[in-house]
């Protein structure tokens, strides 16, 4: 019985020695002001546009901040995804951090009181002139965490929307010209499908379906619809237009061959691939592929906005956030403020990136400087209507589900509409009970 | 061992000659033995399922403080038609890995075992054994995404069926409702043959082979023989089989994520998709944890069933 005793004592010790360790930590060496330590972590991959403008923005933090160590972590997406909420609520969190906008991430975290309110920095150092309206709505969240309203709780400072890429070389062996206007690219897609062409790629399994639908309903919407749809401003009548027309004018086009019916199954890789081997005339997507399309693709090509549209799909890259248990929070707001430097952004334009707030002029390459004229354009006229799956968690799947139904017809527009009228609905009354 | 030997001692000791003391005592050295596994399974299994069970009494979005809702949450799983279409799923998932991986895998091992094996050299029944074996070994995210390949409209298996003359049969598989659950089916059942067949093949190295000899000295087919010496001598190895993969179809997870995350239109979803989708993607925690809790009782209702038609079985062949 005595070995018993001695073992159970053992194990006891071992549990309580291995609990106290790891509450220890090893914050030893930062205090609770003055800090010497500026802990900062983001999940850019090292050579993408934001990843060379940070490393940039820590090089020149250092030089002003002689004396402070910047400890910089870089960290999976998916990592930062999945465990910020439990990561910043502990004493191991960082002083800054890249973290995702929306309401169900920063928003959530906002409301949980972890995030430290950035209101008073936003007004002091004029971040609140450089975002236009629409790129601030990722930054501002209400007490309920919904954003578009509210206190500051992040800073964004690069952006991405949604436009149409075309392969020139396609265009001019088919005889097709560069459409500007909704009824010149239907035009010019019938062109391709009388040549047995399918013009449009797209890939029903992941976003770029729910994005082309999102195109589609923003040439019929207004700013009240996108508020009430993304912000819950008025209730959405999923059966009336926009929505209506997006899911109608879809099934259109699927039905008259603009998209192909075998890709209800296509990842958003398999449509990025297809155009860059030259297999497809055009694509709706976002300038997270532009840097890529450049490096890669063998054909011309360029892009134009989605015709007609006064509104387009996107909104302001992740944001930056200081969890409320930083102690080191001073340091946060100088590294974001770095991050909005001219300088800073230039080097996130100049790597195929979109800044917030770059001037043209630096930008050197013709395509990179289109590009960032194309977000100017948007942004500065507000008309940046976020993504359609944003509004309640969970909603990408419901809209992956709903519009692969429309591209292999096994569900009517009308049906579809009801398929992801239920899930929001259902989605913005959790929201708001809170 | 001393402390149990003074046990034992006292307990042989016992003035009345009682049997009960001793053993109660005798069987506490076995607990000190069990400790380290019982630790560990209170600490990673046990705190956990009561702590998920908790949960689904709650609304929580993963942050902050659950709030209390009591059987909500369940009330709310009986209106939900994808939850009722997962496990409709599940069904299907049994069929695919359970149901015809055994039967064929049976078939396989006799035919490896008595046929191939005598026949030719051991190493053709072993060559074969391992190719069969081979998916099993595969990490089964990468074979999900080796098929969600072959399975895609311009993938391997369109290409050959136009290569051939089928170009008609060329279809989206993974994208229309209709073919998508049979497309995962049959790469489930890829995936699951080899482990009946490498189990039952171990199984049939213990059978006296003079049974074999006897009965085909006595003129019985292969047929014959699998009916009366194959099934009834790995009927335990068969019980074994048939409760893990009927465990591993209903928690199947894995190739659902890899090749369809549970579309199109919920046509492939399974319950743990469900709760992992309900849980993290959607952040309803609680509800997340109710699925979760329902699909852990279902299983161990299950395996309990098995553990004891397996018990029944072995007591009337006992008796036999």
């Amino acid at each position: 019985m005595q070995r018993f005793r001695t073992v159970v004592a053992a194990v006891t010790l071992a549990v309580a020695a291995a609990a106290s360790l790891t509450a220890c930590g090893d914050d030893a060496d930062e205090g609770a002001s003055g800090a010497k330590v500026l802990k900062l972590w983001h999940y850019e991959g090292e050579t993408s546009a934001m990843g060379v403008a940070w490393d940039k923005a820590i090089e020149v933090f250092k030089q002003e901040h002689p004396g402070v160590e910047v400890r910089f972590e870089r960290k999976a997406f998916e990592q930062i995804q999945q465990n910020a909420g439990m990561i910043i609520n502990s004493s191991e969190g960082p002083d800054v951090m890249e973290y995702n906008k929306g309401n169900a991430t920063a928003g959530l975290l906002s409301k949980q009181g972890l995030l430290t309110d950035l209101t008073a920095e936003a007004t002091k150092r004029g971040w609140d002139k450089t975002l236009s309206p629409s790129l601030q709505t990722t930054a501002r969240y209400d007490d309920k965490g919904v954003m578009g309203s509210g206190n500051w709780y992040g800073v964004p400072n690069y952006g991405e929307y949604v436009m149409v890429y075309y392969n020139k070389d396609l265009f001019d062996k088919n005889g097709v010209k560069v459409p500007t206007t909704f009824d010149e690219l239907t035009a010019a897609m019938d062109t391709f499908v009388a040549k047995g062409v399918t013009p449009l790629g797209t890939a029903g399994a992941e976003y770029p379906a729910g994005q082309l639908f999102y195109q589609l309903a923003l040439a019929r919407a207004d700013r009240a619809f996108v508020d009430n749809y993304q912000l819950y401003k008025n209730p959405v009548d999923f059966k009336a237009d926009p929505l209506k027309y997006g899911a109608d004018t879809f099934a259109e086009w699927v039905k008259k061959g603009y998209v192909g019916k075998g890709t209800a199954s296509a990842k958003a890789e398999d449509m990025g691939t297809a155009f860059i081997a030259g297999k497809t005339p055009m694509i709706v997507s976002g300038s997270w592929w532009y840097g890529r399309f450049k490096a890669e693709m063998k054909a011309n090509w360029d892009s134009f906005l989605f015709p007609g549209n006064k509104l387009h799909a996107g909104s302001s890259g992740n944001i930056w956030v200081v969890p409320a248990t930083s102690k080191a929070k001073d340091l946060a707001y100088d590294f974001i403020d770095i991050t909005m430097r001219p300088e800073i952004q230039a080097l996130i334009g100049n790597n195929g990136g979109v800044p917030v707030s770059a001037d043209p002029s630096k930008i050197t390459d013709p395509k990179d400087k289109k590009l960032i004229e194309n977000f100017n354009a948007i942004s500065s006229t507000d008309g940046l209507a976020f993504y359609p799956d944003w509004p309640v968690p969970g909603y990408y799947d419901v809209l992956v589900s709903g519009f692969q139904g429309l591209i292999n017809q096994s569900k009517s527009p009308d049906q579809v509409l009801d398929a992801i009228a239920k899930p929001y609905d259902e989605g913005v009354a959790e929201i708001k009970r809170g | 061992m001393a402390a149990t030997d003074a046990l034992v001692t006292r307990g042989d000791t016992d003035p009345k000659g009682r049997r009960g003391p001793r053993r109660r005592r005798g069987d506490a050295g076995y607990w000190l033995y069990l400790l380290p596994g019982a630790v560990l399974f209170a600490l990673v299994i046990g705190g956990p399922l009561l702590f998920t069970g908790y949960l689904s009494l709650t609304r929580w979005s993963g942050i902050g403080d659950p709030t209390f809702v009591g059987l909500e949450n369940y009330q709310r799983l009986l209106d939900d038609t994808v939850f009722w279409q997962s496990f409709r799923n599940t069904l299907a998932m049994i069929v695919a890995m359970v149901v015809v991986p055994t039967v064929v895998g049976l078939v396989l091992a006799a035919v490896l075992f008595d046929t191939i094996g005598r026949r030719f050299k051991p190493r053709t029944a072993n060559a074969l054994r391992a190719a069969f074996y081979l998916p099993q070994v595969l990490p089964v995210v990468v074979a999900g995404i080796v098929w969600g390949w072959i399975l895609r409209p311009d993938g391997a298996l369109n290409g050959l069926l136009d290569a051939v003359g089928l170009g008609a049969l060329t279809h989206d598989w993974l994208g229309d409702p209709d073919t998508a659950l049979p497309a995962v089916m049959g790469v489930m059942i890829w995936v699951q043959i080899g482990y009946p067949v490498v189990v039952f093949m171990a199984a049939l190295q213990r059978v006296d082979p003079e049974l074999y000899e006897a009965a085909e000295i006595d003129g019985a087919g292969w047929a014959r023989r699998f009916r009366a010496i194959t099934l009834p001598q790995i009927r335990p190895e068969t019980f074994v089989v048939a409760l893990t993969c009927t465990i591993a179809a209903m928690k199947v997870f894995g190739p659902i994520y890899a090749l369809t995350r549970g579309g199109p239109e919920n046509a492939t979803n399974v319950p743990s998709y469900f709760a992992y989708y309900t849980f993290f993607k959607k952040l309803q925690v609680g509800y997340g944890s109710a699925i979760s809790t329902v699909l852990t009782l279902i299983i161990v209702v299950v395996a309990l069933l098995f553990i004891r038609a397996q018990h029944r079985a072995e007591r009337r062949d006992g008796s036999a």
